[in-house]
């Protein structure tokens, strides 16, 4: 009898049915790419007849590397399943990163907290409330000996994301501890992102003037090419402008200005360009428009090489490889209905391996909520797996390669993107770009017009503007909090060794580094020695800040403990 | 409701380390464009200097960002503040990256609302119309 009564009630007349039809009968309303391109309904041979394979598109692994950096692709090794690490002190990011590779995770990925970033000290009075909330902060070699504790630096992969200047200091720590660890710095493997340039844009402005970043940065190439031939000494950072709201192309150009500015100042140094340029590379964005990414990220390998072989005269192949690790859109994932993020984070993911990524990692479905949770690493993590081991995408490289849409959309992006690097050079070179803020205002705009889109429904994003539901109460996989005891300890560690130190040997080896800074040397050397003698990061930083004529402070409260 | 004559002021502001600001910096131009008066303060701002500003400027609304967690830390300071500065009327809201577990929380300590990354602009201008005190 309750079927009887569930149909009398859901009488035809009272159901909506006007919500329905227009369910059924639902079209796009834009038929534009999250770029802004106007797409036509079908490509064909008409829109790539103009194109010549062999010159500019190739076999992966031949110039200029169209289709892939290596003829096999994936066949001969997956991409790095690296999801990134930050959180509370050393050891508690040390105890998640082994989570993440005793779960199959194939490249270890730690990430500097905002106090790090900031080359503040864990015990500046700015940082108190702040350290491991947002990543790790390695203060002192210490901090640096307890985040590798117990793993084999010669074997893994370690991606050190710090890339403010601060990256210097971490830099030398690792060495340092390598070293004391008696590793030969010819066998590490893995990067350091080392791109302070582009942290001006991610809230480190005042711990990254443009000439620091400029020369810090150069310094770590420099070192790295000749003392860590295994290890990637920068990352330029296009994924943390693309975060800002700039669209594919503008990624692509603002990227390259930026790397073009460390690899101008390396052959101002009289550096050759094939003893540096194997080891650069890109972190990448994968937004949400699958064949958009595929193709802008098929154009940026096109775009490199010959920007390396024609400008730079690079001779060496690895030197014309675009080489990028990608990191799935954070800016696409939305709190609201927080599930429905593993699947934008799938179709990212898939963007980035059917575009032949090196080095990927997929947000947890709770980032616009809080720290990745355990589970939530471990979901992410599985993500990137059934995309490697199940669903047969690694099979063929560059399968997308050859559809009309997707060459014709590479073709449109190297051509966009190389409209903005032209603009860019009228203003005076990138460097001019960022010092007159044009870069800030071309951020902000992209800022803006995003939210615009999303206020006018332009463009949607479900549960935010497109079937919404009553907002969530809790997340499913829980939150991950950052435990206060962490921090107390770890200030209190970094108070205990300051008072317990051999002022005699740091203050020599401070002077070494304020020196090598005078008389315009690299100053890894000498950072080496200074985090060897328990110099901190925010002492090494600042003595190098001072010695360029800026407040030994970046935040202006404190001053150096040296004369 | 407020004299539809006299215009809203409100502040925004970052608060402590975090730079993520792309938020911030939206919502302070949207409002702007949507007829409030509004003073951005941008980062590095800690509770002492906001409520200082909010109290010199006689501001409606304090608009807070937050993303990397550092929103329970904070949070109680600036209410304190608030409280000994007698600026009890002034509309305290909240926006940026936070746990839904939190919202009751932060609710708790004294700020009158919450817009979560994914709010729309709408809202956020309706909610201020609609409740800014006199």
């Amino acid at each position: 009898m309750e079927s009887e009564k569930e149909s009398k009630s859901s009488d035809p007349k009272e159901y909506k049915w006007d919500a329905y039809l227009k369910s059924y009968y639902d079209k796009p309303s834009s038929v534009k790419s999250w770029s802004g391109y106007e797409l036509k309904g079908i490509f064909n041979p008409d829109d790539t007849k103009d194109q010549d394979y062999d010159h500019s598109i190739s076999d992966a692994g031949t110039y200029p590397f169209t289709r892939g950096i290596h003829p096999n692709m994936f066949r001969g090794r997956y991409w790095t399943r690296r999801e990134v690490v930050g959180i509370g002190s050393p050891s508690d990011t040390n105890e998640r990163l082994r989570f993440c590779f005793e779960n199959g995770g194939s490249g270890l990925n730690t990430i500097a907290d905002v106090t790090n970033e900031m080359g503040l000290d864990a015990d500046h009075p700015w940082a108190a409330d702040e350290v491991g909330l947002t990543g790790v902060n390695v203060t002192s070699i210490r901090d640096m000996e307890s985040l590798t504790e117990g793993i084999p630096l010669d074997k893994v992969s370690w991606s050190v994301i710090t890339a403010t200047p601060a990256a210097a200091a971490n830099m030398s720590q690792y060495i340092a501890v390598a070293q004391n660890r008696g590793y030969d710095l010819s066998a590490l493997r893995g990067s350091i992102q080392n791109d302070p340039i582009h942290a001006r844009y991610c809230g480190f402005r005042p711990a990254s003037p443009l000439d620091l970043s400029i020369k810090l940065g150069s310094d770590i190439i420099e070192y790295c090419s000749r003392n860590l031939p295994k290890w990637y000494h920068t990352t330029v950072n296009m994924y943390d402008l693309r975060e800002q709201g700039i669209t594919a192309p503008q990624e692509v150009a603002f990227g390259f200005g930026i790397a073009m500015c460390y690899i101008d100042e390396l052959i101002r140094r009289g550096v050759d360009i094939d003893a540096f340029a194997p080891r650069i590379s890109f972190y990448v964005s994968c937004h949400v428009d699958i064949f958009e990414e595929v193709s802008k990220i098929r154009a940026a390998r096109r775009m490199w090489a010959k920007i390396m072989k024609e400008k730079y005269g690079a001779k060496n192949p690895a030197s014309m490889h675009f080489r990028f690790a990608v990191h799935t859109a954070g800016c696409s994932l939305v709190p609201q209905q927080p599930l429905n993020n593993i699947v934008r984070i799938s179709y990212e993911a898939l963007a980035a391996v059917l575009a032949g990524v090196q080095s990927l990692h997929c947000c947890s479905y709770d980032e616009p909520i809080c720290l990745p949770t355990e589970k939530g690493h471990l979901q992410a993590l599985r993500t990137q797996q059934i995309l490697a081991y199940e669903t047969g995408v690694t099979n063929v490289a560059d399968p997308l390669g050859g559809s009309y849409y997707v060459e014709n959309f590479t073709d449109k992006i190297e051509e966009e993107s190389l409209k903005i690097m032209k603009q860019v050079e009228e203003l005076g070179g990138m460097e001019e770009a960022i010092r007159t803020e044009w870069l800030d205002r071309e951020l902000e705009a992209a800022a803006l017009e995003r939210q615009k889109e999303l206020d006018n429904g332009d463009k949607l994003v479900v549960g935010v503007n497109a079937f919404t539901s009553s907002e969530e109460k809790t997340t499913p996989l829980g939150v991950q909090r950052v435990q206060k005891q962490s921090a107390i300890e770890q200030i209190a560690g970094v108070k205990d060794l300051k008072e317990n130190r051999d002022m005699h040997r740091l203050k020599e080896a401070i002077k070494r580094l304020r020196d090598d800074v005078g008389e315009g040397k690299n100053v890894i050397p000498a950072m080496v020695e200074a985090t060897k003698a328990f110099g901190t990061t925010g002492e090494l930083i600042g003595t190098v800040r001072e010695a360029m004529g800026y407040s030994y402070d970046c935040m202006n409260i404190i001053e150096s403990p040296f004369d | 409701m407020m004299d539809e004559k006299r215009k809203i002021k409100i502040l925004i502001t970052k608060v402590g380390l975090d730079g993520h600001d792309r938020g911030a910096k939206v919502v302070a131009t949207l409002l702007k464009e949507a007829g409030m008066e509004v003073i951005y303060l941008g980062m590095y701002q800690m509770p002492e200097g906001i409520v200082q500003v909010a109290a010199d400027e006689d501001v409606d609304v304090i608009g807070l960002s937050y993303l990397s967690g550092e929103h329970l830390i904070f949070t109680p300071k600036i209410v304190e503040l608030i409280k000994e500065n007698d600026l009890d009327d002034v509309l305290l809201i909240a926006g940026g990256t936070f746990p839904p577990e939190d919202i009751p929380t932060l609710k708790d300590m004294g700020i009158d609302e919450v817009f979560r990354a994914g709010s729309l602009t709408q809202s956020i201008i309706q909610y201020i119309r609609d409740n800014v005190r006199e």
